[in-house]
């Protein structure tokens, strides 16, 4: 299968680097063709502007501000997003990220007269969430897990019917030791050599 | 009251935009002191750099970078929030507003590996937003701005803080009678702040 791993961490040798190595290394390792997005690696920027904004609702894919994005997209037929989260959401970039490249015409299409989406992206089958938490796991379900949600209900809803879901997240990462972080990337690692 | 109001989206022209006009002149008409940070017109970076994050801990120096983001949220006594709902989030420009400027030391402290919120100057949370969106779709997702105001904000900013989040949903449908009737509501509530 393609997938595609977008990873989001300003830190070159942070924990989540760590995470995003082991997720490529099972992926590679179960034989699945792998391409990595590293979004502060190629200085994405979040914020959509005056102009991209006016004309979002109009857009077609060759109006599209970020072609080679595109082209991932396509690509993929499973995407995995490794990221800390911070304030219980995603980060800025890749909150910005979603904003500008999944667009009308690429990810969904707003129909004229009903108002309502179709989906575009139904050749992705399955979508993994690996992420860090500051906070512990029963205050971020008495929180809802704002940003978890926008992945695996707000955008898992533009993939296949039945697009399968894998989620993992090491919570109280201020308080982690060597032994969590390790047992956690060993949990990464066999949950997604079967990633499918 | 100094209020401030965070505005995030990229079109004046917008209803966002009127919107955001409208907020501002009612709470200045009430007689508030309104501290107005459009964020794209001050051309707000939401990019949380490689130093900050190295940094964030660091509360002798974590807020350098933000410095004066940091002393207008600690000044205010309430705060307005003004944005579109984009894919069930808040815009990034804002988003990367609470990454970079919600600080250890200026919102939380870091106790024993908890985190102790301490915005206790904010006594009052208002927001106004719009969802492409139905609110049925909105709640079948979970509705991740509204958590993110009111369970996220209110457990930061002083207890019992009051918290008013109006949202117009299905903008993809809407019409200029469901667009007047949201401009009045907004309009009575700045007023009534």
């Amino acid at each position: 299968m393609n997938i595609l791993v977008v990873y989001c961490h300003p830190v070159e040798d942070s924990f989540c680097a760590a995470v995003r190595d082991t997720v490529l290394t099972a992926l590679g390792e179960a034989g699945h063709e792998t391409r990595l997005l590293d979004l502060y690696a190629i200085g994405f920027d979040p914020v959509m502007g005056r102009e991209e904004r006016r004309h979002y609702n109009e857009q077609t894919g060759g109006t599209h501000p970020f072609p080679e994005h595109v082209d991932h997209l396509k690509w993929a037929q499973g995407i995995v997003f490794v990221y800390p989260t911070w304030w219980y959401g995603l980060p800025a970039v890749l909150k910005g990220w979603l904003d500008r490249v999944w667009t009308p015409e690429i990810s969904f299409r707003i129909d004229k007269d009903s108002g309502g989406i179709t989906p575009l992206m139904t050749h992705i089958h399955a979508l993994g969430v690996v992420t860090t938490c500051g906070a512990s796991r029963w205050w971020s379900l008495v929180v809802g897990h704002p940003g978890l949600r926008t992945l695996t209900r707000g955008m898992r809803a533009l993939f296949a019917k039945r697009c399968r879901k894998v989620v993992m997240i090491h919570y109280l990462m201020d308080v982690s030791t060597q032994a969590s972080r390790s047992s956690f990337l060993e949990r990464v690692h066999t949950r997604m050599l079967k990633f499918r | 009251m100094r209020i401030l109001v965070l505005h995030a989206h990229p079109v004046r022209e917008s209803f966002n935009g009127h919107l955001h006009r409208l907020i501002v002149e009612q709470l200045e008409k009430t007689g508030h002191e309104v501290d107005d940070c459009d964020l794209y017109g001050e051309d707000f970076d939401p990019r949380l750099t490689r130093e900050e994050r190295l940094a964030y801990h660091d509360t002798e120096v974590n807020i350098e970078p933000v410095r004066s983001y940091v002393q207008r949220l600690q000044a205010a006594d309430a705060l307005v929030l003004s944005f579109p709902v984009w894919n069930f989030g808040y815009p990034a420009i804002l988003k990367g507003f609470f990454d970079r400027v919600f600080l250890p030391g200026v919102s939380f402290n870091m106790v024993g590996g908890s985190a102790q919120p301490c915005l206790h100057n904010i006594g009052k949370v208002s927001v106004v937003t719009t969802y492409g969106g139905s609110r049925l779709r909105a709640w079948l997702v979970g509705d991740p701005p509204r958590k993110s105001v009111t369970r996220v904000l209110r457990a930061i900013v002083k207890p019992g803080a009051r918290f008013r989040y109006l949202a117009h949903y299905d903008m993809n449908r809407s019409t200029d009678v469901t667009r007047s009737a949201f401009i009045s509501r907004v309009g009575r509530s700045m007023s009534a702040f």
